[in-house]
């Protein structure tokens, strides 16, 4: 009894004083409260972390404070839906380009009017339309898939550089797993969707048809990309691991467990940090082998949007003018390895480096991508098919019909309104 | 009116109105949803919004990735509520020795994994997790079994996670059973040993009738919880591999929130209602078979 009274007070008292601490702490953070003319910049990832380093010169020369909120990419997409349903999206915010089309349509996007923003882009970047034909978004980065290998293990295997067409690529890795049976020649991560759409997209196959309505994944040129993908993990060649079993990708890529990573420009950063275990002359860059050689690989490109209920729309657009001009470009590229969307930043010196060749070659040569709603979870879906047939549950020509038949549920509302005439 | 019953009103009312406005009102709304094919395109533009009557639910019996959700689901719970409780029992047990020392000391080293952060110790047990260095690999090696790929093999990613869930929540139903072991009575438990019954025959006929309501309670609470599991697969596995950790939770929150098809979600939601619902009716008639409530 008096064990408890004592634990019922000691308790009462607790949450008393947290309720206190907490009231306290609210009007700490009213008082606090940002000035009426702040605008809000959200960005992904290393874009949001290292963004705050860009704004103090924006503010000293537009008087506009920027505050800045980093979003995981793992919740970005439900993060920004969810602030537009609930009108509390900010000002302007980075955005893929597979989502401009999305955003676009839910009326969250305010188009691009200047037409200075989008001139002076590297060959091959445009800007993401929306459902209307209009640019709704500014090219800011572009990172398409390339392949980092370590030069020491690929010499031992007999290879100067990694081989561009597919067979080749499997032979070396043939040729690096018998040298190390417990390690793996590739690391392409299974619930990630990139490598298997890269593959597909050297093969120029159109993942949709009938106007984006249907799925086309029983084209053979999609078969030939999945037979190729499956192929490597069916040989051991890559580990059949998702990313959150590879905590370190860094870490297990410097002790050699793989020998080629396919990923895109921001792992530069994080190699160039980690130089202590991994230095700079173990590593390389090429293209993405394709089935006679390098294709056309879509490349994920980040752009900036302002929203359009931006109540502050002119200091938007600044902002997204100064974030995208070729010497803020520059710095990031410094900073966090993305890169430049603008023609100018890449005839600097900065960009002369070795490892960034193959980038800018393969940026050169980038796939369209469907720009409908629906695109980003069509590639979620047939990865989570392709990783079934990874797994051997599934037959590579039953997964082809699963994925046309999954994909024509996902678009059967697009259809209905195309067929209405109400979407183009 | 009387006086006193206008004051219970008075009382009554706030309660009753938050319950209106939090859970009945959003419940109607859900299952006005529900029969709607709410999707983006009618976050874009209302006049794409249609009625469509059962038509999310039937949709949802030919999902296979619906059914698939639903048998993890209830593999969660059917291997997850007896590993809960079964071990809060023990642990309980155990701390209620009275040869046991320090128990203050005990009750709280055991309940902490309680109330820490779910995505700080689901970072460790990844870890721990881990098929090429983890601990739990390694212990399992000097006994000489072979490593097990805990999150990639879609047959022992339940295991693993459960192992995990097990670990952060039992602590919470000891604190209550350790609650429900104190007000066994004395006297009978030693009439019962000196009438010569074994420890297990005294658990059996005398600690566990005692505790019985409080079991069916944290039967029910365990259900229900294990039915809604979401945040452990979300931060572990993300659904995967192979979507074998993919529970209805998780699924709803996909189509839901990620994907903006709230008129499907909204069928889900309502039919895991239905479930909770249905289950705990059958706990209570149980209980009540057994007397226990």
């Amino acid at each position: 009894m008096t064990y408890g009274g004592k634990l019922a007070r000691a308790a009462g008292w607790s949450r008393r004083s947290v309720v206190a601490a907490l009231s306290m702490a609210a009007a700490g953070g009213c008082a606090a409260r940002r000035s009426p003319d702040t605008i809000s910049l959200w960005a992904m990832s290393y874009e949001g972390d290292y963004s705050p380093m860009l704004m103090p010169g924006f503010t000293r020369a537009t008087g506009v404070p920027v505050e800045v909120q980093t979003l995981p990419w793992t919740a970005a997409h439900e993060k920004l839906l969810t602030a537009q349903a609930g009108d509390s999206l900010p000002d302007v915010f980075m955005l893929p380009d597979g989502w401009v089309g999305e955003f676009a349509l839910i009326g969250a996007l305010a188009p691009v009017t200047d037409p200075a923003l989008l001139t002076g882009l590297f060959p091959g970047v445009s800007a993401a339309t929306g459902p209307d034909g209009r640019p709704y978004a500014v090219p800011w980065s572009v990172a398409p898939q390339v392949q980092y290998y370590r030069r020491d293990l690929l010499e031992r295997a007999g290879y100067a550089a990694p081989p561009e067409d597919w067979d080749s690529w499997r032979r070396m890795g043939q040729r690096l797993k018998a040298r190390a049976p417990d390690d793996y020649a590739f690391l392409m991560l299974l619930n990630w969707w990139d490598s298997l759409f890269t593959f597909a997209g050297q093969t120029g196959a159109n993942p949709l048809r009938e106007r984006d309505t249907r799925g086309n994944f029983r084209d053979p040129r999609f078969r030939d990309a999945l037979a190729f993908y499956v192929s490597l993990f069916r040989e051991r060649l890559a580990p059949p691991a998702l990313s959150t079993e590879v905590q370190d990708p860094v870490a297990a890529f410097a002790q050699g467990y793989f020998a080629v990573y396919p990923y895109g420009p921001t792992l530069t950063l994080d190699l160039h940090r980690r130089a202590a275990e991994i230095p700079a002359a173990l590593w390389s860059t090429a293209r993405m082998p394709g089935p006679q050689g390098p294709g056309r690989v879509s490349g994920i490109a980040a752009s900036l949007c302002v929203s359009a209920r931006s109540r502050r729309p002119a200091a938007a657009w600044a902002l997204v003018r100064h974030l995208t001009s070729p010497a803020s470009e520059l710095t990031y590229q410094r900073l966090i390895g993305t890169l430049p969307a603008r023609a100018a930043a890449w005839a600097t010196p900065q960009l002369r480096q070795p490892a960034l060749a193959a980038f800018a070659e393969q940026m050169r040569a980038p796939t369209r991508e469907p720009m409908i709603v629906e695109w980003e979870r069509i590639r979620i879906e047939v990865q989570l098919i392709a990783e079934r047939v990874v797994r051997g549950q599934l037959g590579i020509d039953a997964a082809l019909v699963a994925m046309d038949d999954r994909v024509d549920r996902l678009l059967a509302k697009r259809r209905a309104l195309v067929e209405a005439g109400r979407l183009t | 009116m009387t006086r006193q019953e206008r004051t219970a009103w008075g009382f009554v009312l706030p309660v009753l109105a938050i319950i209106l406005f939090v859970f009945a009102l959003p419940t109607l709304l859900a299952l006005a949803l529900s029969v709607t094919d709410y999707s983006i395109y009618a976050l874009a533009d209302w006049g794409a919004l249609r009625f469509v009557g059962l038509g999310n639910f039937t949709g949802l019996l030919t999902t296979p990735l619906f059914w698939r959700a639903l048998g993890n689901t209830a593999l969660f719970a059917l291997l997850g509520v007896p590993m809960a409780i079964g071990t809060s029992l023990a642990a309980a047990l155990l701390l209620h020795d009275a040869s046991v020392r320090w128990k203050p000391l005990w009750r709280v080293l055991l309940f902490a994994p309680y109330v820490t952060s779910v995505v700080a110790t689901a970072v460790v047990w990844r870890f721990l997790l881990n098929t090429r260095f983890g601990l739990l690999n390694r212990a399992l090696g000097w006994i000489g079994v072979p490593p097990v790929d805990w999150l990639g093999d879609p047959h022992a990613s339940i295991p693993a996670i459960l192992l995990f869930v097990t670990w952060k929540i039992f602590g919470y139903n000891m604190i209550v059973f350790t609650a429900a072991l104190s007000a066994v009575p004395h006297d009978l438990m030693e009439a019962a040993r000196l009438d010569g019954a074994s420890r297990w025959t005294r658990f059996r006929h005398v600690t566990l009738p005692a505790i019985g309501p409080t079991l069916l309670l944290a039967a029910v609470m365990s259900v229900a919880g294990f039915l809604q599991i979401f945040a452990e697969p979300y931060v572990m596995t993300l659904g995967g591999p192979a979507q074998s950790t993919t529970t209805v939770l998780y699924f709803m929150f996909d189509e839901g929130f990620k994907w903006w098809n709230l008129g499907q979600a909204s069928a889900v939601a309502f039919i895991l209602f239905l479930m909770i619902l249905a289950l705990t009716f059958a706990q209570a008639r149980i209980g009540r078979r057994y007397e226990w409530l």
